[in-house]
C-alpha cells in the first residue's frame, strides 16, 4: 500500500515537474540568442536571403508570442506527440529512443566501476581512519574529483589503447568497447561516494546497535559488511537519486570523447543549431526518467531499510 | 588478524576487477576491423570523420556522397572543374531548360537500372525533404525519357548545373524503406548497417557502373574529438583521420606507418566590418587594420604552416581568383593611412579623430579555435600603433552579429567561399544587401549590379571574367581582410594506396582506392 501511494503523489509530483520544467526550458530557449533558420537553409553553401529566412520564421511560427509556441507544444504533447528535428526533420521521440539504450547502458557501466571503486576505497578509510590506506582512499578520491573527464578519457585512451593496445579507442560493438567509457565515468562519478560511504561508516561503526552486535560475539566481518556496510549505503542510494540529473550532463561528454551512440551527441547538436523540438523533447524524457530512478530509489529504502516512512527522515 | 584478511579480500577484489576488465578487452572481436579482415584475406578500410551524421538520407546529409554510397549527375574534378558524374552528357535547350543524358549501365544498389524517371523521382523527394536545396536548385518542371531527364527552372538560372554538384542532389531509390539509414543508390559502397552518429558499415557493390570497388568493406566512424581521432590513427583502429588539429601532427609525422595529407580547402578565415559604423565607412581605416594583419604569421604560427595566406575571397587554385600577392605587413603604412583619415595620437598614445578615441569591439567564437587567436594577434597588432580593440568571445557568432548589429565593430569569421567550384554563392550571400551571410550590411552598388549580372550568365569564361572582377573591387573596397586559406589536414595510414584527400571534402570514398 505504501509503495502505491508514493507512486501516487510522484506522478502528480511528476506532471507538475515536467510543465515547470518544459517552460522554463523553452523561455530560456527562446530568450537565448539564435533560432534554426540558419541551419534549415545550410546557408553555409547554399544561397539564401534574408527574405526567405524571414518566410521561414513564419512558417515555422518562429514569430508568435512566445506563449502561443509553448502552447501549440504543450498541446500536442498531450496528444503524445513530441514532433519533429526541425533539421534532421525525423520524430523526436524515435530520434531520443533509438539512443538512449546506450546511454542507460553506459551509465549501468559507470555505476559497476562506481561501486568497484568506491565501496573498497570507502570502507579502507572507515576501517583504517586515520592511517595510510585511509589516505590512499582520500589521495585517489582527491585525485578524482580533481581530473576533468575528458581528460581522464584521453589519458586512458593513450595509456590502454594506444600504448598497450589493450582496448579499442572508441565506438560500440563488444564488450571491451564498454571498459573504457565506463571506467571514465564510474571515475569521474566515485570521488563523492567514496567520501560519503566513509563518513557514514565511521559514524555508523560507533553506533549502538553496531556494539550490541559486537557484544553478541558476532565476528567484525560479518558485523562490517552485512550490518554497517548495509546501513551506510542509504545515503549512498540518495545521492545517486539525487545527482541522475547531473550524471546525464556528465556522460554527455564521455559519449562524445568515445564516439558512444547515446544522447550525447544528439543533444549537443541540437542546442548548437536550437533545434526546439529535439531540446524540449530531451528534456522531458529525462525529467521523467529522473523522477523514476528516484521513484525507483524511494522504493529501494523500503527494501534496505523498512523502517523509514515516507516524507520521514530516520536519524 | 582481520584487518589484514579484509584488506586482502579488498585488494583482491579490485585485482580481480581490473583483470576481468582487460580480459574483456582481448576478445578478438574488439580488435581493429583491418586486423580481422587482413587475417581472411578482406581488404577494408576504417575512415575516422569529425562531423557525426544523424541520418544518412543522402538527400539530407553529406556523407551519403562523402562515403560513396550515392552519387550525383556532375561532380568537381581535382581542379575543381564540373565533369560529368551519372550524366554522361547534358545541352541547355535555352535559357530554362537543361537535358541530361544518363549513362547507360548504371544500376541501384538493389539491381535496378537508373534511367530518366528514376532521376526525376528522385529529384522529386529533394523538393518534398530539403527546402534548401530546392529553393536553391529553382526547377519548375522535369521530364523523363528514356535515358534522358530535361529540367525547366523556374527562371533564367546559368548556376543550374553547377548547383547540382550539392552532395544532397544525389540520385537514391526513392521507394526503398529506411532511407535515412539504408538508403539505395548507385555509389560503389552500399550501406551495411547505420549507429546514427557513431559508424556507417559498408560493403562492396558488386554492379559498380565504373568497375567493382578494390576494397571489400569500408566503415566510416564519427568523433568530434581532433585528439581522439589522432589517438585512433594511432593506433591503428582508423587507416584515414580527417582534420586532424596541428598540435597532434607530431606523433603522426614521426611514425613511419603513417603520413599527414594537408591540402587546403574551399574555406577561407576573415575579418569583417561592420559597414554600418562610421568610422569603418572610412576607406582608409578598413585598409589601415587590413596592413596590421601579419598573414605570414599567421599561416605559420596559428596554423603551424597548413594554411595558405590568402589575397582575396577565393582559393588561389580557381580560375577566377586573382593572382596577386597577398597584402603584405605595415604597420607605418597603417599609420600613415589613419592620419590621412584625419586621425591623431592624444597624450595617452591612442588614436582620435574629433576627440573620439578609435576604439573597435571584435566579435569572435571558439567554434574554430584558431579565429580567437587572430583576434587576439590583430587586437596586440592594432594596441602598437593606438588602436585600442575589445574582443568579445561569443557562444553562437551568427546569431550574435545580426541581432547585435549595432555592437560590433570588426568579427573574426569563415566561410566556404566557393563550395561548388563557383563564385557565384559567396558573392550572392556574402555582398547582397538581403544575402543571408552579410551581418554586416555590406552594400556595394557597383558589386550588387555585377553580382545580378553574373547571376544570369552560363558561358563559363564569360563567368570566370566578371569573378574576376568581382574580386578586384573587393580588393578595392575591402569590405573584409582575408587572412588565410586553412588546410584540410588528413593522418593517413601508409597502408592506405590510390587516394588523397580533395579540397571539396565531397568524395571521400572511391572505387579505385586501396590496400596494401
Amino acid at each position: 500500500m505504501r509503495v502505491l501511494s508514493i507512486i501516487g503523489s510522484r506522478f502528480v509530483q511528476l506532471i507538475i515537474m515536467i510543465l515547470v520544467l518544459s517552460f522554463v526550458t523553452f523561455l530560456l530557449m527562446k530568450i537565448t540568442p539564435g533560432d534554426p533558420i540558419r541551419a534549415i537553409l545550410k546557408v553555409d553553401d547554399m544561397i539564401s536571403t534574408t527574405i526567405e529566412e524571414e518566410k521561414l520564421m513564419k512558417e515555422f511560427g518562429y514569430d508568435q508570442p512566445i506563449l502561443v509556441q509553448y502552447g501549440q507544444w504543450l498541446w500536442n504533447v498531450a496528444q503524445f506527440d513530441l514532433g519533429e528535428s526541425v533539421i534532421a526533420k525525423r520524430p523526436v521521440l524515435d530520434m531520443i529512443m533509438s539512443r538512449l539504450p546506450a546511454t542507460v547502458a553506459l551509465t549501468i557501466g559507470g555505476m559497476v566501476v562506481l561501486f568497484i571503486i568506491s565501496v573498497p576505497l570507502g570502507v579502507l578509510g572507515a576501517v583504517y581512519e586515520g592511517r595510510w590506506p585511509d589516505y590512499v582512499s582520500r589521495w585517489i578520491a582527491m585525485m578524482g574529483a580533481s581530473i576533468p573527464s575528458f581528460w581522464l578519457g584521453l589519458l586512458l585512451i593513450y595509456v590502454f589503447s594506444l600504448k598497450f593496445n589493450l582496448l579499442p579507442v572508441m565506438g560500440t560493438g563488444t564488450l571491451a568497447h564498454f571498459v573504457l567509457p565506463s571506467i571514465t565515468l564510474g571515475i569521474a562519478m566515485s570521488p563523492m561516494y567514496i567520501r560519503l560511504l566513509r563518513e557514514r561508516l565511521i559514524a555508523t561503526l560507533q553506533s549502538s546497535y553496531i556494539e550490541a552486535a559486537k557484544a553478541r560475539g558476532l565476528r567484525k566481518e560479518r558485523i562490517l559488511l552485512f550490518h554497517a556496510l548495509r546501513g551506510s549505503l542509504i545515503p549512498l542510494v540518495t545521492m545517486f537519486g539525487l545527482s541522475i540529473g547531473s550524471l546525464l550532463g556528465g556522460i554527455t561528454v564521455i559519449e562524445i570523447l568515445f564516439s558512444w551512440p547515446g544522447m550525447g551527441e544528439l543533444i549537443v547538436n541540437a542546442v548548437m543549431q536550437r533545434d526546439y523540438p529535439v531540446i524540449q523533447g530531451y528534456i522531458i524524457i529525462v525529467g521523467f526518467l529522473v523522477v523514476i530512478s528516484n521513484l525507483i530509489v524511494d522504493v529501494m529504502y523500503l527494501m534496505i531499510n523498512p523502517q523509514i516512512k515516507q516524507g520521514k527522515e530516520v536519524g | 588478524m582481520f584487518q589484514k584478511q579484509l584488506m586482502m579480500y579488498l585488494v583482491f577484489a579490485m585485482i580481480l576487477a581490473f583483470v576481468t576488465g582487460c580480459n574483456s578487452g582481448e576478445d578478438p572481436s574488439s580488435q581493429g576491423e583491418s586486423e580481422i579482415s587482413s587475417e581472411t584475406g578482406d581488404k577494408s578500410i576504417t575512415l575516422l570523420f569529425s562531423f557525426a551524421s544523424t541520418t544518412i538520407d543522402p538527400h539530407q546529409d553529406w556523407m551519403g556522397v562523402r562515403a560513396g554510397i550515392a552519387e550525383t549527375l556532375v561532380k568537381v574534378d581535382e581542379d575543381l572543374d564540373i565533369k560529368p558524374w551519372l550524366a554522361e552528357s547534358w545541352e541547355q535547350n535555352d535559357d530554362r531548360t537543361w537535358t541530361f543524358t544518363i549513362r547507360e549501365g548504371v544500376t541501384f544498389h538493389d539491381g535496378t537500372a537508373v534511367n530518366g524517371e528514376a532521376v526525376k523521382a528522385s529529384f522529386e523527394r529533394i523538393m518534398e525533404v530539403n527546402d534548401a536545396l530546392a529553393s536553391n536548385l529553382k526547377i519548375d518542371t522535369m521530364e523523363a525519357s528514356g535515358q534522358d531527364i530535361t529540367f525547366t527552372t523556374t527562371e533564367e538560372y546559368p548556376a543550374f548545373v553547377s548547383e547540382l554538384v550539392h552532395t544532397n542532389a544525389s540520385i537514391i531509390k526513392v521507394d526503398a524503406e529506411n532511407i535515412s539509414e539504408q538508403p539505395i543508390a548507385t555509389g560503389p559502397f552500399q550501406v551495411v548497417d547505420f549507429t546514427s552518429e557513431a559508424e556507417v558499415k559498408l560493403e562492396r557493390y558488386d554492379g559498380y557502373w565504373d568497375g567493382a570497388a578494390n576494397l571489400d568493406e569500408v566503415t566510416v566512424k564519427f568523433n568530434s574529438d581532433g585528439n581522439v581521432r589522432a589517438l585512433a590513427l594511432q593506433s591503428g583502429e582508423a587507416d584515414i583521420a580527417y582534420h586532424l588539429p596541428p598540435e597532434t601532427l607530431d606523433p603522426v609525422e614521426a611514425n613511419d606507418n603513417l603520413r599527414v595529407e594537408s591540402v587546403s580547402s574551399l574555406r577561407a578565415h576573415f575579418v569583417l566590418y561592420n559597414a554600418a559604423k562610421p568610422a569603418l565607412q572610412d576607406l582608409h581605416v578598413r585598409k589601415a587594420i587590413d596592413l596590421l594583419i601579419n598573414r605570414d604569421v599567421a599561416v605559420s604560427e596559428i596554423m603551424n604552416g597548413h594554411a595558405t595566406a590568402a589575397n582575396g575571397p577565393f582559393n588561389p587554385d580557381f580560375a577566377f581568383a586573382n593572382n596577386e600577392e597577398p597584402e603584405s605587413y605595415d604597420p607605418s603604412q597603417a599609420e600613415a593611412l589613419l592620419k590621412q583619415a584625419g586621425y591623431e595620437k592624444n597624450e595617452n598614445g591612442k588614436l582620435e579623430k574629433d576627440g573620439e578615441s578609435l576604439t573597435l569591439t571584435l566579435a569572435t567564437f571558439q567554434g574554430r579555435p584558431e579565429l580567437p587567436l587572430m583576434a587576439q594577434y590583430l587586437q596586440a597588432e592594432a594596441a602598437n600603433i593606438g588602436i585600442e580593440i575589445n574582443i568579445v568571445t561569443v557562444e553562437n557568432i551568427d546569431s550574435y552579429l545580426w541581432d547585435q548589429q549595432d555592437e560590433w565593430d570588426l568579427a573574426t569569421y569563415s566561410m566556404l567561399t566557393a563550395p561548388r567550384g563557383d563564385g557565384g554563392y559567396f558573392l550572392n550571400v556574402a555582398y547582397l544587401p538581403e544575402g543571408s551571410l552579410n551581418p554586416g550590411q555590406i552594400n556595394i552598388p557597383e558589386l550588387n549590379e555585377l553580382t545580378q549580372r553574373l547571376n544570369v550568365i552560363a558561358n563559363v569564361d564569360e563567368r570566370v571574367a566578371l569573378q574576376k572582377q568581382a574580386v578586384e573591387i573587393i580588393q578595392e573596397e575591402v569590405p573584409q581582410s582575408f587572412i588565410l586559406y586553412p588546410h584540410i589536414i588528413v593522418g593517413v595510414s601508409e597502408r592506405i594506396k590510390n587516394w588523397s584527400p580533395g579540397s571539396e571534402e565531397y568524395y571521400l570514398i572511391t572505387n579505385t582506392m586501396d590496400v596494401e
